[in-house]
């Protein structure tokens, strides 16, 4: 079984982002966490499987390409058979250009399963995961959280909301969006992340993204500030404070 | 503008999310509904075509495209849900047509959409500017719902005559365990987020929420490591929680977890003084949960002697 995992670059939110009218800068770029599960996932199915390989493709821009380093090297790290490295011709917030440019380079590759992440939190123009399925003419699902094989299909679980799940057959090849893998993302020692970073091999590939017109962004903006005021600085009084808050709604 | 809107579907009920989209397309037009499920669609107000096509199912996009033909609507709204958003992602992309996802506020106008999104963890909102037809993605609880006003006027339509079919099946639903407590029963809920740090720390939450007779929840990445079992999350994919209190203790508030927070009062600890879970909130403090919560813990058992 061929499988791939996209492994998308988004602003890390522990640092602060800079937000323009006409563009957000992030200070850096961070893996897609839920790309991080789709990863996990194609190696927990490539365990089940046995006789398969994974194939990871970092998604980035002339911008950010070295942030995907370290994502890339920590999936071979964990097990990914091989990398690439797309660097897109210029950043774009519009997802349909990203999966008819991704889906053109993927559609020779011949992969069995293709795993996303659902969700990006830049993306606020689309969901990569079913566009490129469309792209590719393949069955999409999305909201993933188990994958067997079975008799040539795919038997997926799906998070509905609430939780309650649904259990899908889901003929090959398929794209999968992942919410989260089947088991919490394994932890890779500092020391093997660094060899497997010397060792990778990380195929690097450039594509041009298509122009899609019909929508764009008027401006970015900074939400209004909350209307509480923030209890801050010493964590006795802060605890003081809290506690009279919790008295008065009867909490205590 | 005419509005078609996806209606929700999931083991024979509609969903809310439904009534609140419904009550979007009607502050912006005419308002026409597509339930791909079989159900009781009478509390949907105004005109409804159904499609019995079984249980939600992503290829029913394809449905949507047909039913888009025939009735060439100006803009159509999905809720951001499992269900909705593997949908509309398709359909966007097989019809060509622009996609909002992530909106928060629709605003009609003549050949274009305006909406607005609320985008990088909830701290950036997004404007955009789509031309019609168009599609938009909107999350639970940006409309107030109008159930029960229904007056549905229902057009049954066969998949035979829309000739469309797929190879993804449904199989069966998955119900959650009853084994462990429900949290969207409990009056007072102690949530750890990523600010926890570590598994260990968990320990402190439960000693918060045991003091104040409570129960003790997460968001999703508390959940993705283990550290709490999946019946204890809240938010989308979790549960909703409506009790008296909800205590966030290093929760940011992402849209898809405050879509689970209905309690009556949100208290939130966060280092970051820009985490969206202060805006839902009745107090909010910008601390170190390790440092503040073992002080607090120390001063609830003093009152309480």
């Amino acid at each position: 079984m061929k499988i791939c995992a996209i492994l998308r670059l988004v602003p890390d939110l522990v640092e602060e982002l800079e937000v323009e009218e006409n563009e957000v800068i992030p200070f850096r770029y961070m893996p897609n966490e839920r790309d991080e599960h789709a990863v996990e996932e194609a190696l927990i199915l490539k365990e089940k499987v046995g006789d398969a390989e994974v194939e990871v493709i970092g998604i980035a821009d002339p911008d950010n390409e070295a942030d995907l380093d370290e994502g890339l090297g920590m999936a071979a790290a964990k097990g990914a058979d091989k990398l690439y490295k797309v660097i897109l011709d210029r950043p774009t917030f519009k997802r349909a250009e990203v999966a008819k440019a991704l889906a053109e380079f993927l559609k020779d590759k011949n992969y069995d399963v293709i795993f996303t992440g659902i969700q990006a939190i830049d993306a606020f123009a689309g969901n990569l995961g079913g566009m490129l399925a469309c792209y590719l003419e393949m069955p999409y699902i999305g909201g993933v959280v188990e994958v067997n094989s079975e008799d040539g299909k795919l038997d997926v679980r799906k998070e509905l909301g609430g939780g309650l799940l649904a259990e899908y057959k889901v003929p090959l090849p398929a794209v999968i969006g992942v919410v989260s893998a089947e088991r919490p993302l394994k932890f890779v020692p500092f020391t093997k992340l660094r060899q497997a970073m010397k060792k990778a091999e990380i195929e690097e590939v450039e594509l041009e993204l298509p122009e899609f017109e019909g929508i764009e962004v008027v401006k970015y903006e900074v939400p209004p500030e909350p209307e509480i005021t923030l209890l801050e600085g010493d964590v006795e009084e802060i605890a003081d404070r809290l506690i009279e808050v919790l008295k008065e709604i009867s909490v205590l | 503008m005419k509005v078609l809107v996806f209606g929700e579907v999931i083991d024979g009920e509609v969903q809310n999310i439904t009534y609140e989209l419904v009550a979007c397309a009607k502050k912006l037009g005419e308002c026409v509904t597509l339930v791909t499920s079989d159900a009781d669609v009478s509390s949907i107000d105004g005109r409804v075509i159904k499609v019995n096509a079984g249980e939600p199912n992503p290829w029913h996009y394809k449905i949507v495209e047909k039913v888009v033909e025939k009735e060439n609507p100006d803009l159509i709204l999905f809720g951001n849900t499992s269900v909705s958003v593997d949908i509309a992602s398709q359909l966007s992309a097989k019809m060509e047509m622009p996609v909002a996802t992530m909106v928060y506020e629709v605003e009609g106008g003549d050949g274009e959409v305006k909406a607005r999104s609320i985008a990088y963890g909830g701290k950036v909102i997004v404007e955009l500017s789509m031309k019609t037809p168009a599609i938009a993605v909107v999350n639970v609880g940006s409309y107030e719902a109008e159930e029960g006003k229904g007056s549905a006027s229902v057009e049954e339509v066969s998949l035979e005559e829309l000739g469309v079919s797929d190879g993804v099946e449904f199989v069966s639903y998955i119900r959650p365990s009853e084994e462990d407590v429900d949290i969207s029963k409990a009056e007072i809920v102690v949530s750890v987020g990523r600010g926890i740090g570590d598994e260990a720390n968990i320990e402190m939450a439960e000693e918060l929420a045991e003091l104040l007779g409570g129960v003790v929840a997460g968001s999703r990445p508390v959940i993705d490591q283990g550290w709490l079992p999946k019946t204890r999350q809240v938010g989308r994919s979790g549960k909703t929680v409506t009790g008296k209190l909800y205590l966030a203790l290093g929760i940011s508030g992402a849209t898809e977890h405050v879509e689970g927070v209905k309690a009556k009062n949100v208290i939130a600890v966060n280092t970051d003084r820009t985490a969206p879970i202060f805006r839902i909130s009745r107090c909010g403090a910008v601390a170190d949960i390790m440092e503040l919560v073992p002080v607090l813990i120390d001063k609830i058992r003093e009152i309480k002697g």
